[in-house]
């Protein structure tokens, strides 16, 4: 071992000590920050193996998109209502006037290299993220895992829920253009229409009358700065409370209140979900350079409050609101010299405040109600409990069918009915929805409580005829695929030793909460 | 003693009168509004003079060309299909008697023989664009001539046919109905005009990307997808159905940078970000993102998390 030592692959990782070059490093940075612990704890968290599991991943995901876009686009967006002559490439407005805002977002789309795919990108990826947020709610809640002790969590992922459609709406409004500002048009007067303090929160909110002249610097600075913030610092509480609490499971072999079965982080689960982060990255880009999304240039400038588009709509997540919006009768009251405009103000405060509070609630209801105050770690079939499941589907059908009135336009073009008639039919069968989205789930969960085996992979029966003409119906033998494994937990250290670190096992593994 | 409003029985009983009082504001709001009114204008005599600069009279006195830079009107002209102006018109009479006059009356005039008064337009004033416009958008003859409105079809009627119709129709009036046929020089308009006048002017029915959409009781803006060049001048000119008419508000020029717009931006509307979902916006935006987006990645979830 001498200066004049020849640098080989041997020499090296004998130069690197016992650990190698990253582990001596790690045992270096342990010493003063003491990660080994949080480490430990980290790579050993253990996920169940369910597919369902993974949907809440494609928000987190779909969010780290959301956020790398959205930097992009930032840096060269301009908030600015002033008036500009445009100069661009976009012929049918070249030389026209409108807000440097609209300017600056279609220049971006046009202008810049890789903008107008980094903006598709950022819209499907704000629709993806919205929506894989409700399916991963709705996950939770049909398999109860909002129960004791996780409600904490379920309020902060509702939370989460409506601060995503809220800066979803404000990044709809950024661009200035024909339908973002109807957007904006409509928000005010949705502001406008609360009793008392509407007409002073809209003026504070835009600085004066709609549309002012400070707004969208107000929405930008909340799309890309209040919010996000808020959401980056709840998405770190939910995954904590995640960790902490540890995840539910389905019951199955092996499986109790008290342990959790399935995949530790590290090495599996970190493969997965690095795999997934590249699937739903891969999907977003595909959407975003394959198919359009907002083509603002279409639109034109939203400037002048006397342009209006038939047809517009808001982006989904929105279209609930849009809907009721629509199908909502035209009461209003006058009175006393005030104005109570409630076909505005029902609608679009007080229903979806009634839609969001039950979902809040939802947990602490179903304690009163079930009075079952106990720990629940073991997730439920949706059908073993009918009433939940018929709730939700009956909250389900209710939005879904207000998210469909909102497109009544598009119903009459498209199946050649009355417009009036499609809004008449949406009057009655938006308040039936749930009443029908109730009583089918009900009754589907009692028809497959008695099923046996409901569910169960198929085993196929092969049908023999004996000399005598008879029939015999055998179940197949199963193939190799078929027959789940359990494989044996093992047990994870508790503390980490001073030797050798024990190889990296894949595997099932169980830890006691 | 307990308040009524406590007792179950009777607030159940004061929530379902709630419910049905609900469901008479909404039987009562949907019906509230006038179905009797009839989509066709018949009134055209209000019909202006055009913005032209120059106006050529033929030898009996009527109005043959007029014009400027932007459009040129043309009256219905025989000559160009190898006939005399008689035989032309005469083929016209013929025409309309044939295929128009169950309904509109043999001399036109709305009334069908033997039968009262009915819903159809007295067609004697009508200038050569509306009728032309109609029979070669294919909506005359009507499909179904009780259809709330007529839909466009492959025309039953060649140019030629419509064109002496038009020239028929013009011999009825004394004065020249306006407009004529007209012919748009596309070259000089501006698209940035265009589009500002389409966001301004159209777009409120027949949609910012030209889609067309449902409009009340049964009619809709038709989509602008497929309108040559003469029927989407005709129509802005003559106001067809529930249209209104542009006559008095946009000049020309303006109509001319309308029709540019529509007929190189709205008919082929540049993508650039990939396919174009149908002009449909949001709603089929939000389809594909739910359907295709959240629904790939569901089943790539399923892919990765059931592997072991």
């Amino acid at each position: 071992m001498s200066d004049t030592m020849v640098k080989t692959k041997r020499t090296k990782k004998q130069q690197a000590g016992p650990y190698g070059k990253l582990g001596h490093t790690i045992n270096e940075l342990d010493d003063r920050l003491g990660i080994a612990k949080a480490g430990r704890t980290f790579f050993d968290k253990v996920f169940p193996d369910h597919w369902s599991f993974m949907l809440g991943e494609i928000a987190l995901y779909s969010f780290i998109v959301l956020l790398a876009t959205g930097v992009f686009l930032s840096l060269y967006y301009v908030p600015s209502s002033t008036l500009v002559t445009y100069h661009g490439t976009y012929l049918p407005l070249l030389g026209r006037k409108f807000s440097e805002a609209y300017e600056s977002s279609v220049n971006l789309s046009f202008g810049v290299r890789g903008g107008l795919l980094m903006r598709q990108m950022h819209h499907w990826a704000c629709d993806i993220f919205v929506g894989s947020i409700v399916i991963h709610m709705a996950r939770v809640f049909f398999t109860g895992a909002f129960r004791k002790p996780r409600e904490l969590n379920w309020t902060i992922g509702l939370t989460l829920l409506i601060l995503a459609i809220i800066n979803g709406f404000l990044g709809y409004s950024l661009p200035d253009d024909l339908v973002s500002g109807t957007g904006i048009r409509i928000a005010y007067s949705i502001i406008l229409s609360i009793p008392l303090v509407g007409s002073y929160v809209a003026s504070w909110l835009f600085g004066g009358n709609f549309p002012g002249h400070i707004i969208l610097e107000r929405f930008y600075i909340l799309h890309m700065f209040v919010v996000p913030l808020i959401i980056l610092g709840l998405v770190g509480a939910h995954m904590f409370l995640l960790v902490r609490q540890k995840h539910t499971q389905f019951p199955g072999p092996g499986r109790t209140e008290n342990n959790v079965v399935g995949a530790p982080m590290f090495p599996i689960f970190m493969a997965k979900t690095t795999g997934y982060l590249f699937v739903i990255t891969g999907v977003t880009a595909l959407l975003g350079a394959f198919a359009q999304i907002n083509p603002i240039w279409q639109f034109g400038p939203y400037d002048n409050t006397s342009v209006i588009s038939y047809a517009v709509q808001p982006d989904w997540y929105m279209g609930f609101l849009d809907g009721a919006l629509r199908i909502w009768p035209s009461w209003s009251f006058h009175s006393f010299g005030y104005t109570l405009p409630l076909e505005v103000f029902i609608p679009s405060v007080i229903l979806p405040g009634i839609i969001f509070n039950i979902c809040f609630a939802w947990p602490a209801l179903e304690r009163k109600f079930t009075k079952d105050n106990e720990m629940h770690n073991l997730l439920d079939r949706p059908r073993d409990r009918p009433v939940r499941t018929a709730v939700g589907s009956a909250m389900l059908s209710f939005v879904f069918m207000l998210f469909i009135a909102s497109s009544t336009d598009v119903l009459a073009k498209y199946f050649s009915i009355s417009l009036n008639t499609v809004l008449l039919f949406m009057r009655y069968a938006v308040p039936l929805s749930p009443v029908v989205g109730y009583v089918v789930a009900y009754y589907i969960c009692k028809e497959l409580q008695g099923v046996e085996h409901a569910g169960k992979r198929k085993v196929p029966n092969v049908v023999t005829r004996s000399a005598t003409g008879e029939y015999i119906a055998t179940p197949a033998p199963r193939r190799v695929d078929d027959v789940h494994h359990e494989l044996a937990p093992l047990q994870v250290p508790t503390y980490v030793s001073s030797e050798e670190p024990p190889p990296s096992t894949s595997g099932v593994r169980q830890v006691d909460r | 003693m307990q308040p009524l409003l406590l007792k179950p029985r009777y607030a159940l009983s004061v929530l379902a009168l709630m419910l049905t009082s609900t469901f008479t504001f909404f039987i009562g709001s949907a019906h509230a509004v006038n179905t009797t009114q009839t989509p066709y204008q018949t009134d055209r005599k209000d019909a202006g003079t055009s913005n032209s600069s120059s106006v050529t009279i033929g030898a009996n006195g009527q109005v043959v060309t007029y014009g400027n830079g932007a459009i040129t009107y043309t009256a219905p002209d025989g000559t160009k299909f190898k006939m005399t102006q008689t035989q032309f018109v005469e083929l016209g009479n013929s025409l309309f008697q044939q295929e128009c006059a169950s309904c509109h009356g043999v001399t036109a005039n709305g009334v069908p023989q033997n039968k009262t008064p009915g819903n159809f337009p007295n067609l004697r004033h009508e200038a050569a664009a509306a009728v032309d416009f109609w029979i070669e958008s294919g909506r005359m003859p009507a499909a179904n001539p009780r259809d709330v409105q007529a839909q466009r079809r492959p025309p039953k009627l060649s140019h030629k046919e419509a064109l002496a119709i038009a020239a028929w129709i013009a011999t009825l009036s004394k004065t020249t109905a306006w407009p004529l046929i007209p012919s748009t020089h596309l070259k000089g308009g501006s698209l940035a005009d265009g589009s500002a006048l389409f966001a301004l002017n159209c777009a409120a029915c027949h949609t910012i990307t030209g889609d067309g959409d449902a409009l009340a009781f049964d009619t809709y803006a038709p989509s602008l997808r497929n309108v040559p060049v003469v029927q989407i001048t005709e129509a802005i000119r003559t106001g067809p159905g529930n249209m209104p008419r542009f006559a008095g508000n946009l000049s020309d020029a303006q109509v001319r940078d309308i029709v540019k717009y529509v007929s190189l931006y709205i008919q082929h509307p540049r993508n650039p970000g990939g396919l174009g979902l149908g002009g449909l916006g949001p709603v089929a935006e939000g389809f594909i993102g739910l359907a295709l987006g959240v629904g790939l990645l569901a089943l790539a979830g399923f892919w990765v998390g059931e592997r072991q």
